[in-house]
């Protein structure tokens, strides 16, 4: 019996049988997406699988991640920093920034200038006596440490000399 | 059982934001208890999945 005649068959028969359509597609549209709780306990350990091979990863990239350098670069004069008591320079290459800073007793730090929350430039805020992030108003203190806002990681700290007028960054401590 | 295993997802989902974090400040103490956290509690969802094959398996063969 095709399909055309199926459906002009007896009262009984409609009812029992299903149209050849409905035979080729048994499944309702709401059963096709239905997910029972097995399927989504197994899709969950999947995802904790996933999960637990992401934290060993992390584990183990500590093991290739290069923190820190011992570099030497000139970054600039002294003099300079005098005169506006933050310098920008890059260290340990061209793609890192950072500052230097006089601090009010007369002491020279310096930073990177990526800010340990979402990677802004932080700058030197002479009124806070502090190294000022404007994207989410984080303060770092001029020891690197965040004191205000979102950053929870100090700043990672360069390390200066001073060879008369010049500067030298000779390290970074991550 | 459903909301167990998913608990214990959120847990590792919590872990693997803390390794990370860790990894980024430099404290590597943290980053292999993390790990060995989060293996126990997939351990614990392996042990609910293969409870749940196994209670189909013996209920299928009653």
């Amino acid at each position: 019996m095709n399909i055309d005649t199926e459906e002009e068959g007896c009262a009984g028969c409609k009812a029992s049988t299903p149209p050849k359509w409905r035979q080729d597609f048994p499944i309702e549209w709401e059963g096709d997406h239905y997910v029972s709780r097995r399927e989504m306990v197994k899709f969950l350990t999947l995802g904790s699988l996933l999960l637990a091979v992401a934290n060993w990863a992390t584990a183990l990239a500590s093991k290739f991640l290069h923190r820190g350098s011992h570099a030497e670069r000139y970054i600039g004069s002294a003099a300079a920093l005098e005169q506006t008591n933050s310098m920008l320079f890059r260290y340990p290459t061209d793609e890192d920034p950072c500052i230097a800073v006089r601090t009010p007793v007369g002491k020279l730090v310096a930073y990177s200038q990526v800010c340990t929350h979402l990677s802004c430039a932080v700058v030197y805020d002479k009124a806070e006596n502090g190294l000022f992030c404007p994207c989410h108003h984080g303060l770092f203190n001029l020891e690197g440490q965040p004191v205000a806002g979102p950053p929870t990681r100090p700043l990672p700290r360069v390390q200066l000399e001073q060879r008369g007028n010049k500067l030298f960054a000779i390290g970074l401590k991550a | 059982m459903l909301a167990f295993v998913g608990a214990a997802v959120v847990l590792q989902l919590w872990l693997l934001t803390v390794s990370v974090e860790a990894l980024l400040s430099g404290e590597y103490k943290t980053l292999v208890p993390a790990a060995a956290g989060s293996t126990v509690l997939l351990a614990i969802n392996v042990g609910l999945l293969r409870y749940v094959f196994r209670f189909d398996r013996d209920a299928h063969g009653e």
